[in-house]
């Protein structure tokens, strides 16, 4: 199983690299991601390693700003997104009945509405904004996980041992948090991975398409405003290309790892059925 | 004096496990002849199943195994994996425990024997199934025709039972495995089974590998108790079952509740770590300090009657 | 002391065109206590559906169910949920009947937080006594349900249910899926502590040999209700109802043949 090790350390330690990226941001900048410092659309030197954009500000500074909002979105999305899920997820699993039908019925509804679009019209409703996107993601995204762990609620409820406790006279809300919420938390934590890639993709598109909270960096305007003030025109691949780079690496560890997670859980949950 | 149609030497069969080596059969002889039923009487952990897997090769591909399996003057542990398809199925078939796996959900019943066909007699579709029909009515299958079309999951646990001997009568094998067909069946469904086979054992050998009791007393000729790994006791069902020589053999039939449900002190041993000298010692009322020392062999109690125990050396 | 009076549970599938499965189908008995009764009959019965209605855990569609005095079918919510401790259910298989993630002190514990029978020492202590009680040490405690046998598992279970000291008991094919040897063990258990608990039981097997040996009385079952019931030698002997006479008759004595057999 060294194989599964080394991919599960690797691609922790390549989120956590951007991580502390996010994290040391004003240490590891160069200069002020707003700030003018130097001459517009300038090639990469030794003070500006990615060159400028169209208003003068450090293209290297402003990647290393984005991380913040990427993984932002990401993460405060996605557990928003998992916790909300989960939630509706035991309830609905464990009481079944009428309250399984209502809410599975009234999810069935929702979810033919795309995502994305839904997304786009909802954010210029409430007007862009980092914490705005998050909630929103969290909110629409939680009705997709809400099935899964459904399923595997489900198929917990009826297990002998939660039969047995219940006979002991335990309450639901006593087997829900001690029987069943821990029994799912494998499954939960591995949503969580793939869900925090996704909403960063989705934050990145949302920025792309102008919908980015203006008053933060986010590597989908810097694409945008890099394929829109000339960057395509000029051939400034330096403007255009790091940020779309940065995403994509930051996606394939964050999939890699999510990948490893659920190899994890796997001979675990093999060995439970034992 | 019948042909011997099976003749197992010195069969070992090992699992490499992180915690040591699993000696699920260790120096195993075994002989059964061409119209006989061999019962294969042990409990959990005893290896039983694991040897009619190693007869057929169908145990996986890091399992160690030694010795010989003699059959139809071949050694089926030496022939190459094409010769081992052509008998499995055709000349040794084996029926399943009746794990809710053992059909393909997907597939009619009536395609899933029809296909056990197809592969060995190269018959067409439709007379696979015709013949796959004839199969259900001979394992006593009501309304066999319609039934050939359902599903597995439409079928009780005595019906799907009767489905796998079914399958493993497809091309009439001469030797015939069961593992546990018994197994979780009420007690009039599994006296149905037991039935049945009393039909289909009289044109066979047969090794039926079994924890139930009462279902060797009521099919077998011969008996082996098998237990961590070897024969404790083997020789005709009559001697065995009704004056066992081994100590744990008269303990499983003691711990019947008919026979006043005495159990057994302690637990079988882990295949992994065996205890020295005789391995059922550790648990058993007749023991003595030879026991614990010396590893005890087969010794003659009677015509045809083996069991491994210092009582009788 | 427990008294079923014209039980029903029933299950009905299908949305539109509902059909009605009638798994308990007017079911009456009572049971002394201290006295274990065996139901038998085959897969499909309704044996599982009775035990699981007359403890609630599946609801039944009509009747009344009378444990000592109170009639538990009128409980509801809290005063419910206090009530089941006077009464519990083994289930066949012991490794699904433990939660795989707990350690075994932890499943003992259990019942006993949950009615809030102590502070933690008192919890310890009685864990630790029950633990030998049903026959396995001190070292089990920490172990998980997978690393135990099934026969440990269900003496764990067996500790578990005793933990708070239920009056009636509901076994429903405990030892079925264990091997013969280990059956006898666990039976055995069964029987001595169930005295020393003076405990009421309801023994369901498709088993008639167990149920023989364990029960006092025996009822048996055929598609949802009683057909016969009596003393464990009378119904053995002279079996009365068809069905029991077919029951008995396909009951395993191909041991007795056999020598029977050896003797010509």
């Amino acid at each position: 199983m060294s194989g599964n090790n080394l991919s599960f350390y690797l691609s922790f330690g390549v989120v956590l690299i951007y991580a502390a990226f996010a994290l040391f941001a004003p240490i590891i900048a160069p200069f002020d991601p707003f700030m003018i410092s130097g001459a517009p659309l300038a090639s990469p030197d030794a003070t500006h390693l990615l060159g400028t954009n169209d208003l003068a500000q450090d293209i290297f500074s402003r990647l290393i700003w984005g991380t913040r909002a990427t993984l932002f979105l990401g993460i405060v999305g996605a557990l928003i997104s998992v916790t909300l899920g989960t939630v509706i997820g035991i309830v609905s699993g464990y009481y079944g009945g009428m309250v399984d039908e209502i809410i599975m019925r009234f999810l069935d509804v929702v979810m033919t509405i795309p995502f994305f679009p839904l997304l786009l019209v909802l954010t210029i409703f409430f007007r862009p904004g980092i914490y705005t996107s998050a909630v929103l993601m969290g909110i629409l995204g939680s009705i997709q996980g809400v099935r899964i762990i459904r399923s595997q609620v489900l198929s917990l409820a009826v297990a002998d041992f939660v039969v047995a406790t219940k006979a002991l006279g335990a309450r639901g809300s006593y087997i829900m948090a001690r029987h069943i919420l821990p029994g799912i938390l494998p499954l939960v934590g591995v949503k969580f991975v793939f869900s925090a890639q996704h909403f960063m993709l989705i934050g990145i598109g949302l920025g792309f398409l102008g919908m980015g909270d203006p008053g933060v960096v986010d590597w989908g305007q810097m694409i945008n405003r890099a394929s829109q003030n000339g960057g395509v025109i000029l051939g400034l691949w330096w403007w255009l290309f790091p940020p779309g780079l940065a995403v994509t690496f930051l996606s394939l560890a964050l999939a890699w790892f999510g990948y490893a997670c659920e190899d994890r859980i796997n001979p675990r949950i093999q060995m439970m059925r034992v | 004096m019948e042909k011997v149609l099976l003749d197992v030497r010195g069969l070992k069969v090992g699992f490499p496990t992180m915690d040591g080596q699993v000696k699920a059969s260790d120096t195993v002889d075994l002989r059964i002849a061409s119209r006989e039923t061999l019962a294969l009487l042990g409990e959990t952990g005893s290896g039983k199943t694991v040897l009619g897997m190693a007869i057929l090769r169908l145990l996986q591909p890091n399992t160690i195994i030694e010795g010989e399996i003699r059959f139809l003057d071949r050694d089926l542990l030496t022939i190459p994996e094409k010769d081992m398809r052509k008998m499995r199925g055709k000349e040794i078939a084996i029926v399943l425990q009746n794990s809710g796996t053992s059909l393909n959900p997907v597939y009619t019943v009536g395609t899933q024997i029809a296909e056990a066909i197809s592969l060995h007699q190269g018959l067409k579709k439709p007379a696979a199934l015709s013949r796959a029909v004839e199969l259900l009515d001979a394992v006593r299958i009501p309304d066999p025709d319609r039934m050939a079309r359902e599903y597995p999951h439409q079928f009780s646990g005595g019906m799907r039972e009767r489905v796998l001997i079914a399958l493993a009568l497809a091309c009439n094998p001469s030797f015939l495995i069961a593992d546990e067909p018994t197994k979780g069946l009420d007690s009039v469904t599994r006296q149905q089974i037991l039935d049945l086979f009393r039909e289909i054992n009289q044109d066979r050998a047969v090794l039926f590998i079994t924890h139930d009791i009462d279902a060797a007393a009521a099919l077998a000729t011969r008996v082996a108790v098998m237990y961590a790994g070897e024969f404790a006791e083997i020789g005709p069902a009559a001697a065995v079952l009704g004056h066992p020589a081994h100590p744990y053999t008269r303990g499983l039939l003691a711990s019947l509740p008919e026979r006043g449900m005495r159990a057994i002190p302690g637990s079988a041993p882990s295949l992994i770590t065996l205890p020295e000298g005789c391995r059922f010692s550790p648990r058993c009322t007749s023991v003595s300090e030879r026991c614990t020392l010396e590893h005890p062999g087969l010794v003659r109690v009677g015509p045809g009657h083996y069991a491994r125990c210092m009582l009788y050396d | 002391m427990i008294e079923v009076s014209d039980l029903r549970t029933s299950y009905s599938t299908g949305f539109l065109h509902r059909t009605e499965i009638r798994a308990v189908d007017g079911v009456s008995f009572e049971i002394n206590s201290g006295e274990t009764l065996g139901l038998v009959g085959e897969s499909g019965c309704g044996k599982t559906t009775l035990g699981c209605s007359i403890l609630r855990l599946v609801e039944p569609t009509s009747g009344q169910v009378v444990v000592n005095g109170t009639d538990i079918t009128a409980l509801s919510g809290r005063a419910l949920r206090q009530f089941r401790s006077h009464m519990q259910m083994i289930f066949q298989d012991s490794y699904a009947s433990l939660n795989p993630r707990f350690r075994i002190r932890e499943s003992i514990a259990e019942p006993m937080k949950i009615h809030h029978m102590g502070d933690q020492s008192t919890i310890d202590r009685r864990v630790r006594e029950l633990i030998e009680e049903v026959g396995l040490n001190e070292e089990h405690l920490n172990r998980r349900p997978y690393e135990l046998s099934g026969g440990q598992n269900q003496r764990v279970v067996l500790a578990r249910v005793l933990a708070i000291r239920p009056e009636f008991i509901v076994a429903d094919e405990p030892t079925s899926a264990l091997d013969v040897s280990v059956q006898a063990q666990i039976l055995n258990l069964i029987r001595d502590l169930g005295q020393d608990y003076h405990m009421t039981c309801l023994y369901i097997s498709h088993d008639l040999e167990v149920v023989r040996a364990m029960s006092d009385r025996v009822a048996v079952m055929l598609k949802g209700q009683i057909v016969e019931i009596g003393k464990t030698t009378e119904i053995f002997d002279h079996p009365s109802h068809p069905y029991t006479r077919m029951l008995v008759s396909a009951s395993g004595h191909h041991m007795d043949e056999m020598a029977a057999e050896s003797m010509r």
